[in-house]
């Protein structure tokens, strides 16, 4: 069956395949155009560099008038990821549009990695370590990119 | 569609002010038309009010004006560096509803039709989203005309306006988006304000303003005599925008 939402994701997936940004992947799964797995490489030069991190991104029929609920599945330490994995970022609520497909989403959390938005914590340790104590902050990140390796 | 005589009914206990505002308005319009508050209004009121004059006076000339303006907002898109992908499904959902409106077609809709895809959200919100899409790009083409009104509003560039303020779906529009739109279509549009300002030299009026587009294509309203008089009429009440419809 071929709705807008599925016709939109097949051309999100083809530009993704087409032209990927640096340092992420993504795809639908077999059989289900509506949920992707994506993987997204910690930029490098800081603390996040070497890490692979797995998300998913669930689609409605509402795509792209409604944003997908995006999931990190390897554990994350970050001021703005909640402990059960979901995002605290602006376009993927209040501030969504349809001008943002999946290669753009990948790309935004990609940058929150490094840019944590201190105003919205969703993990209130990390958000207080990253504010008071940089150094241990560092290190915590160097374990989940430790971690992000050996999970399954 | 509600006589006027509904919004009276709204402030019998309201202020005098309105009440008298109301009167006056009664006496120039026929009906109201309310729109969904999701702070999509405007463009909503837009979409169906526009549709509905194509409709009402089978305006080909009007489907064949505003076309090229259409092409020119996907260029400026593509020019801002928008991918085809995030836009295409809006700009075609609109010229298809541009092309239903006109009858003697396989396609042609009826005006109950008409109010009931203004209603269903997979139609009404793609096109609300080419609405915003055209905005953003007409305000991004001429960043200098536009930015000191935006300075006014709020205290982000141009292109973070448009970002938070005109493409996310329900955010409320402001004169800034009003000007914009009519100015890319080439479509004027009348706001009519019910507020509680008045003025002291006695005698109740309604302010109205007439956006007008700064492009030369005017359409030619066919439906009345008068050239360049806009055909889209919007009550503006305090964060929200219904459609009027003149005697």
């Amino acid at each position: 069956m071929s709705t807008p939402a599925r016709k939109r994701l097949m051309r999100d997936f083809k530009r993704l395949q087409q032209d990927p940004p640096a340092g992420i992947s993504g795809a639908p799964q077999d059989n289900n155009i509506m949920l992707w797995n994506a993987v997204i490489f910690g930029p490098d030069d800081t603390p996040w560099d070497g890490g692979t991190f797995k998300l998913t991104l669930q689609f409605t029929e509402d795509y792209p008038n409604k944003p997908p609920t995006v999931r990190f599945v390897s554990r994350m330490f970050h001021p703005n990821i909640y402990a059960d994995g979901s995002i605290c970022l602006d376009i993927l609520q209040n501030q969504w549009s349809p001008i943002y497909d999946v290669a753009a989403i990948l790309t935004s959390i990609q940058s929150l990695l490094c840019d944590p938005n201190a105003s919205s914590p969703a993990n209130s340790e990390a958000a207080r370590m990253f504010s008071e104590n940089k150094r241990e902050y560092n290190r915590r990140v160097r374990e989940i990119v430790e971690q992000s390796w050996t999970a399954d | 569609m509600e006589p006027l005589s509904s919004l009276a009914a709204e402030y019998k206990s309201g202020s005098p002010i309105l009440l008298e505002k109301i009167k006056v308005l009664d006496e120039q319009y026929a009906a109201i038309r309310r729109t969904r508050g999701d702070g999509n209004c405007f463009f909503r009121s837009f979409m169906f009010s526009y549709l509905e004059h194509i409709m009402e006076c089978q305006d080909q000339a009007e489907v064949d004006r505003i076309q090229p303006n259409v092409e020119k907002s996907r260029k400026a898109l593509q020019t801002l560096g928008y991918a085809d992908l995030t836009f295409e499904d809006f700009f075609a959902l609109f010229l298809e509803q541009l092309e239903c409106v006109i009858q003697g077609k396989e396609t042609s809709i009826s005006h109950e039709e008409l109010v009931i895809r203004s209603r269903d959200q997979s139609i009404s919100d793609y096109v609300v989203m080419f609405f915003r899409f055209v905005t953003s790009a007409e305000i991004q083409m001429r960043t200098e005309f536009f930015e000191p009104f935006i300075l006014g509003l709020t205290n982000t560039t141009v292109e973070q306006f448009c970002k938070l303020s005109v493409e996310p779906m329900g955010e409320e529009s402001d004169h800034v988006h009003i000007t914009a739109l009519s100015d890319a279509l080439g479509v004027p549009i009348r706001v009519v304000y019910l507020d509680r300002s008045s003025c002291d030299t006695g005698g109740v009026s309604v302010n109205h303003h007439d956006f007008m587009p700064v492009a030369g294509d005017l359409p030619s309203a066919s439906c009345s005599s008068v050239k360049n008089f806009p055909f889209i009429t919007l009550l503006y009440r305090p964060g929200h925008y219904d459609i009027l419809y003149p005697k």
